[in-house]
């Protein structure tokens, strides 16, 4: 199981949590961007020629903004050179307000078939104040236009003014949508972005607050019909995220595009944030790699157990021992009494309990060494 | 008995800011000590901390030869002296080794309290004082005021006191006549059994301790064997020598001058400062006079930040100790705080001193815990011990009563912040002795306080409460019976010994709860509710919670950016090896400097 993503790193405008490669002012050099995107494929397709990719997954910024035939050319050059799965999961980030009919039927010809809808919230005042370029009704339509396709709505949580009612409204429009998937986002303020001000102003709801929201929340959700898979992340049955799945397994990727990430044989590299740099070292036939690290025998380890825990499952006891040899009970038997209290182990699964997962943090850290 | 007639051996008093080492600098300078490109700013205060702070804590003598009016070439010593009233002993031990003081009073701000007690020192000693007005320079200089101040106040005939501006080197031709003709000469028997008295000394890598010497009688060569009063231990000589103001050897020391020895020392305990060296084969039958066992005076525990550090911080303290006889310690460890040492010092600004090299001087980050005193115990049975750890308190039951170290302190201010330090003294348990007014502008209050009321932030308290007019200085006089109790804080149900502390039975309630609502603030929230207590015995006097934790997930992992949540998380985990753990509660390290820091009252 591999899968491949690309950034598209254009968007109608900045909102103003937004701390990612996307630049709204340079919408124009997406028809340049797209054909080195493209060449950067081509680069990698003989170190990959022996991968057996499954998922696709086109994420920003917003890849709905630029022209929906660029997409389809996209995931024409990923069958062309990699070995992508008939059946491969494709999914398409999409913000509601640069969607039309026209382009779900191009994206849907092209063969994506799973569509990631950033709501955020269903209060309009909300949607303005974070800089958001569609309303609720715009939401909506374009839930209208994907209706019975498979498809996952973006919530957020801890966004200024916003209340635990707020909330509860905004996953019951999501579900009723007809959304199969909803992934539900504590609101993280970076330093640099606009709402990090709100944040240092104390306007923004605190971590009481929010917990109080996921909380509601995860009901709501479950009342719904949604399980929850991973702490963020509910669906309905057997709509999980295969590409975000592999990243919690620790699964291989390669990523595309500035700032993408990729995990390929254990090295973990990065490629730039600067959208110049990207084009120089493509055009240069270089790769645009600005960090590489291979990670040793007691990384991935880690890396493992830090993200089999974010999951609702939890760490496959069994899946361990074939990994890394050893029993995983014994080997972390400290580290296991101290967080008892918060964990629970059932047959060959070791997970943290369903009321503490929104509080993993301090459980993983006794983890890692 | 004869006479050196062309040595002068003298030191100066000044306070903080009154310009003490500019004047020792220009004094070298005129006599072409230093040249004045070789000069940094302040020469003779040469330890960054003491830079900083404006004092000097390090006696570094300097010899100069000054060509007089009268034709003769005379041979200057300078002994500098340190500014504190920690450092007290140390002070009347250089003036021991003078026969006259320079006292230099700033021309606007008259006598200040620092300067009165040094003063009393030199006359203790029975030194002459040659009175100076600094600063005359300064449009606020009003010389003939402070001229009658110093009359009125010290008794002393400031009529003929010289006129200088250290700083732009006005009439400092003065001065240096003025030493000649109000200082005698030292007298001397070179005759007579060796007695050096030892006023300074370091330890140097290679030489071992050098001793800073005033030959009172005979005479000290290389070669020659010598101990010192209160040891049995016996030295040869290697070296002896003059400051020039570096180390320069010199074949002889004899009576009347000022010098150094090198004998191969190894420790800086068995020699200590005030004792006397006599010649081991030839020993003088008396020591000379002042010799004191130098006695810490505040406390507290000090502790590597990083718990597997313990050993660097044991390095740390010998090398400061090599040089500072007064700093002790011994071997201490804390249940919350690990291992550690329990530290004595001569006063707060001795104790922040050591603080602060120990991190500077050899990059450890430590942790201190409040600073004490050390209380007289009087237990039911009768016997008498002394504890300055507060974990080392016996049971209650087993106190039969307490009695607490006192000072005398004297404030010096302008009269309209008399009322502010009358507060401020009657909230820290001060007794009023008497108010004394100076002149029109200045007054004199004295108060008996105890010492455990002024070790946390009355010096702060009262420079803030009087905008920085008012001085302060004290001196402890004894022991007196008080209602103590032993103040803990538990987190979570358990006690945190480095918490601990002995307060007064009515300040415990103040105490114990801002201990409480600033423990609440600075511990992080955990997986479940922490109570946090103080506790009088088993009685407990305040509470506060620290909420458990209900949210700690990080940003989503975009574009699958694992790399990055990692290093978010290794942070933590970081942040989480620097805690304290106390029963099932973690407490960052940083917490317990905080609580000291932040206790206000």
């Amino acid at each position: 199981m591999a899968g491949i993503y690309v950034h598209i790193p254009f968007c109608k405008s900045k909102c103003t949590y937004c701390d990612f490669a996307s630049f709204p002012d340079k919408i124009g050099f997406a028809e340049s961007y797209m054909a080195c995107v493209y060449r950067e494929m081509a680069k990698r397709k003989n170190e990959l020629k022996n991968y057996k990719f499954n998922t696709l997954y086109i994420g920003g910024g917003t890849p709905s903004v630029v022209d929906e035939n660029y997409i389809a050319m996209l995931v024409a050059a990923a069958r062309k050179n990699f070995n992508l799965d008939e059946d491969a999961e494709i999914t398409i980030e999409m913000n509601p307000g640069t969607v039309s009919e026209k382009k779900i039927k191009t994206y849907l010809n092209c063969g994506i078939n799973r569509f990631s809808v950033g709501l955020q919230t269903a209060v309009d005042g909300q949607l303005r104040e974070i800089g958001r370029v569609h309303d609720l009704k715009q939401f909506l339509q374009c839930a209208k236009l994907l209706k019975g396709k498979n498809f996952s709505v973006d919530v957020m949580l801890g966004l200024k003014n916003q209340t635990v009612d707020d909330v509860i409204k905004t996953v019951e429009t999501a579900a009723y949508s007809g959304a199969k998937h909803i992934s539900v986002y504590a609101l993280s303020p970076e330093d640099g972005t606009p709402i990090y001000s709100d944040y240092l102003n104390g306007e923004l709801p605190d971590g009481d607050e929010v917990a109080a929201m996921y909380a509601a929340a995860y009901a709501k959700l479950k009342e719904l019909g949604f399980t929850r898979y991973e702490v963020s992340n509910f669906c309905k049955k057997g709509f999980e995220s295969r590409h975000n799945l592999n990243y919690w397994k620790r699964g291989e990727y390669i990523g595309f595009g500035v700032a993408a990430s990729s995990c390929i044989n254990d090295v973990r590299f990065t490629n730039t944030f600067n959208l110049d740099e990207y084009f120089k070292c493509i055009l240069s036939d270089n790769f645009a790699v600005i960090s590489s690290e291979k990670v040793d025998e007691a990384g991935r380890e880690e890396e493992y157990v830090m993200l089999a825990l974010r999951t609702a499952a939890g760490i496959n006891l069994k899946e361990y021992a074939n990994l890394f040899g050893g029993d995983f009970l014994k080997k972390y038997s400290v580290q296991i009494e101290k967080v008892r209290e918060y964990i629970e182990i059932n047959g060959d699964f070791l997970k943290i309990k369903d009321e503490y997962l929104f509080v993993q943090n301090q459980i993983i850290v006794e983890f890692l060494d | 008995m004869t006479k050196k007639s062309n040595i002068r051996n003298f030191c100066i008093i000044a306070h903080i800011d009154h310009g003490k080492s500019t004047l020792a600098d220009r004094l070298m300078e005129r006599t072409g000590q230093v040249s004045q490109r070789d000069m940094e700013a302040q020469l003779l205060d040469s330890m960054d901390i003491e830079r900083e702070r404006g004092i000097t804590i390090k006696l570094t003598p300097v010899r100069m030869f000054y060509k007089a009016k009268d034709g003769v070439e005379y041979e200057f010593n300078l002994i500098d002296t340190p500014g504190h009233v920690d450092f007290t002993y140390e002070v009347s031990r250089s003036l021991a080794a003078c026969e006259g003081a320079i006292l230099i009073v700033d021309a606007s701000q008259g006598v200040e309290a620092q300067t009165l007690a040094n003063v009393y020192l030199a006359l203790e000693n029975n030194l002459e004082i040659l009175p100076v007005i600094n600063k005359i320079d300064l449009p606020s200089a009003r010389p003939d005021e402070v001229k009658a101040e110093i009359e009125e106040v010290i008794g002393l005939d400031a009529s003929d006191a010289p006129l200088i501006s250290a700083k732009e080197g006005l009439n400092i031709d003065d001065v240096l006549e003025a030493i000649v003709k109000h200082f005698p000469a030292p007298e001397c028997d070179e005759t007579a059994p060796l007695k050096a008295l030892i006023f300074d000394s370091y330890y140097d890598n290679y030489k071992g301790v050098i001793l800073f010497v005033r030959v009172k009688d005979g005479k000290i060569k290389p070669g020659d064997r010598i101990k010192t009063f209160r040891s049995d231990k016996v030295y040869d000589v290697v070296e002896t020598g003059v400051f020039a103001p570096n180390l320069l050897p010199k074949g002889e020391l004899s009576a009347g001058d000022v010098g150094y020895i090198a004998a191969s020392i190894k420790s800086i305990q068995d020699v200590a400062v005030g004792d006397t060296v006599v010649n081991a084969d030839n020993p003088a039958a008396e020591p000379l006079p002042g010799y004191k066992t130098v006695q810490s005076v505040v406390f507290c525990g000090i502790y590597p930040l990083d718990g597997s550090r313990f050993n660097d911080l044991k390095d740390a303290i010998l090398k400061l100790q090599l040089n500072d006889a007064s700093l002790i310690f011994e071997p201490d460890s804390s249940v919350a705080l690990g291992f550690g040492f329990r530290c004595g010092f001569l006063g707060l600004l001795h104790m922040e001193i050591i603080q602060e090299r120990i991190e500077r001087e050899f990059g450890l980050e430590i942790i201190t815990t409040a600073p004490s005193v050390s209380y007289k115990v009087i237990k039911t049975d009768g016997e008498e011990i002394f504890v300055d750890n507060p974990s080392h308190l016996p049971p209650v039951s087993e106190i039969e009563h307490m009695e607490e170290p006192i000072v005398k302190a004297d404030v010096y201010s302008p009269p309209e912040y008399l009322g502010q330090i009358m507060d401020l003294c009657r909230e820290k348990r001060g007794v009023f002795l008497q108010m004394t007014y100076l002149d029109k502008s200045r007054v004199r209050l004295e108060y008996n306080l105890p010492l455990n009321e002024i070790i946390f932030d009355f010096f702060d308290a009262i420079k803030s409460r009087t905008r920085g007019y008012a001085s302060f200085d004290y001196e402890l006089i004894g022991y007196e019976r008080s209602k103590l109790v032993k103040l803990d804080i538990l987190l979570n149900g358990d006690v945190c010994d480095a918490l601990s502390m002995i307060v007064h039975e009515d300040s415990a309630y103040t105490r114990g709860r801002t201990l409480c609502e600033n423990l609440k603030e600075a511990i992080p929230r955990q997986l479940f509710e922490v109570p946090v207590q103080a506790a009088i015995g088993g009685k407990i006097i305040a509470r506060e919670t620290v909420k458990a934790v209900r949210k700690d997930v990080l940003a989503k992992c975009y574009g699958g950016d694992i790399t990055r949540k990692k290093k978010l998380l290794e942070k933590q985990k970081e942040g989480k090896k620097r805690m304290r753990q106390i029963g099932n509660v973690e407490v960052p390290s940083e917490v317990f400097m905080q609580i000291l820091k932040t206790n206000k009252d």
